[in-house]
């Protein structure tokens, strides 16, 4: 799914977007070391974790974007930081709970029509 | 095909006759006439291009019968080659549509011990399309099993190929990096620098992945809990990536606790960021092939952790 489509139908607020990349799956959690070990590659990361090293973990495990949730500020170093890496960053004023939800039933209807 | 035997030992095939579909193995250049050709015409056009049927069609080029040479043998005994065949074709023609798979080819053949099979549109469009015999299939099936081998063959060289870069890369490489105790910002540096140098040999995107996230978990671990040290990062003479960590103290008191999913001795400070949750020591282990782990609260911690690139010597 383009993650224009999932920008446009839950509303969030575009922080840094170069490439309209297509994602295959996501992963919500704010433990690192638990993104580390379980989000999949080409996903969505939702969290409340908006400091250097989510673009860290991030690259390392090639997720395409992160939604920040609960409108958290966003530090300037961390947006310089996802423009040099092209990692894409997002933000909502819902919470985790809320905008995962909104993201899986689009990605399951998605599933559903293919 | 009805030796039992031989059919055992062709897996590859059985399994082929399911995938490939007849639009990929049939003849499409067709030999055909109109309803109003004259058998004579027919049997003067078989005999030029060496062929033993044709299908007849209409202007829209729906199939409606097929005369074979048999039917051309018929009307010079009976006397009406002359004629035209509209009135003696076989209108009732076995048929198969073209995004079928080649088995069920396979079965009309069998089946009305015909030797070719005009390919239509789909079951409810009899527009021809193609023609279809055993030897093509035969052919298509040829055809598939070399590809399958070619690639089975550039897969080989590739891999060596791959190896003998890693065994040079061996030689020369050794990756160092300092590591200052609490420098949240920098940390994952290794990581990244570490995941693209394994990307540009051509690494398995798993091993890969294993290896960043080994690296990360030991910066990460460096970074909050020690004075500072240092990663070092090698491939061994067997191909393995051997990821060394190693700090200057305070050391772990009791190690076999520290592996324990959950324990943890990170501040308020540090978990509020997300990290701290006892995971990071065990993800080291559970994705490594094999980890050591040395501790004294005199000199530091010391950690190794090999993972094996998963390429031939």
């Amino acid at each position: 799914m383009k993650l224009s489509q999932i920008v446009k139908k839950c509303q969030l607020e575009k922080i840094v977007f170069s490439v309209d990349e297509e994602i295959s799956s996501g992963y919500s959690g704010d433990l690192m070391s638990d993104v580390m070990a379980n989000a999949r590659a080409n996903s969505i990361w939702i969290t409340i974790q908006a400091h250097k090293n989510s673009i860290a973990v991030a690259l390392i495990k090639d997720i395409k974007a992160i939604l920040f949730t609960n409108n958290v500020s966003i530090g300037q170093e961390v947006v310089e930081k996802a423009k040099e890496e092209d990692i894409i960053l997002l933000r909502t004023k819902k919470d985790s709970f809320t905008v995962s939800g909104e993201i899986y039933s689009m990605m399951e209807d998605k599933t559903a029509k293919d | 095909m009805k030796n039992s035997v031989s059919r055992e030992k062709l897996t590859l095939v059985n399994e082929l006759i399911y995938e490939i579909k007849i639009n990929d193995a049939m003849t499409k250049k067709v030999v055909f006439f109109t309803k109003d050709a004259t058998f004579r015409q027919i049997q003067l056009k078989l005999k030029e291009k060496k062929i033993s049927g044709v299908p007849i069609i209409d202007h829209q080029k729906n199939i409606l019968g097929i005369v074979s040479i048999d039917d051309v043998i018929s009307a010079f005994d009976k006397g009406y080659v002359d004629e035209k065949v509209k009135n003696y074709m076989t209108t009732n023609v076995i048929t198969v549509p073209k995004n079928f798979s080649i088995i069920s080819a396979i079965h009309k053949l069998e089946k009305y011990k015909i030797g070719r099979l005009p390919v239509i549109e789909s079951l409810n469009n009899k527009k021809l399309k193609g023609i279809i015999t055993i030897s093509d299939i035969l052919n298509r099936l040829l055809i598939v099993t070399q590809s399958i081998a070619e690639k089975i063959e550039d897969k080989e060289i590739k891999n060596f190929q791959r190896s003998k870069k890693l065994i040079d890369a061996t030689a020369q490489k050794i990756f160092k990096f300092d590591v200052r105790g609490d420098d949240f910002n920098n940390a994952g540096q290794a990581a990244s620098i570490t995941k693209k140098y394994f990307k540009g040999l051509g690494i398995e995107k798993d091993i890969i992945r294993r290896i960043a996230i080994i690296c990360y978990e030991a910066e990460m671990n460096i970074c909050l809990h020690s004075l500072g040290g240092t990663i070092l990062v090698r491939i061994d003479q067997q191909n393995n990536a051997i990821i060394c960590a190693s700090d200057k103290g305070p050391g772990i008191p009791d190690v076999d606790l520290a592996l324990t999913p959950g324990y943890t001795t990170a501040s308020e400070k540090i978990r509020a960021l997300g990290f701290g949750a006892g995971m990071g020591l065990p993800n080291i282990k559970n994705f490594a092939d094999k980890l050591v782990i040395t501790s004294s609260l005199k000199t530091g911690t010391e950690l190794k952790a090999i993972v094996n690139l998963g390429v031939k010597k």
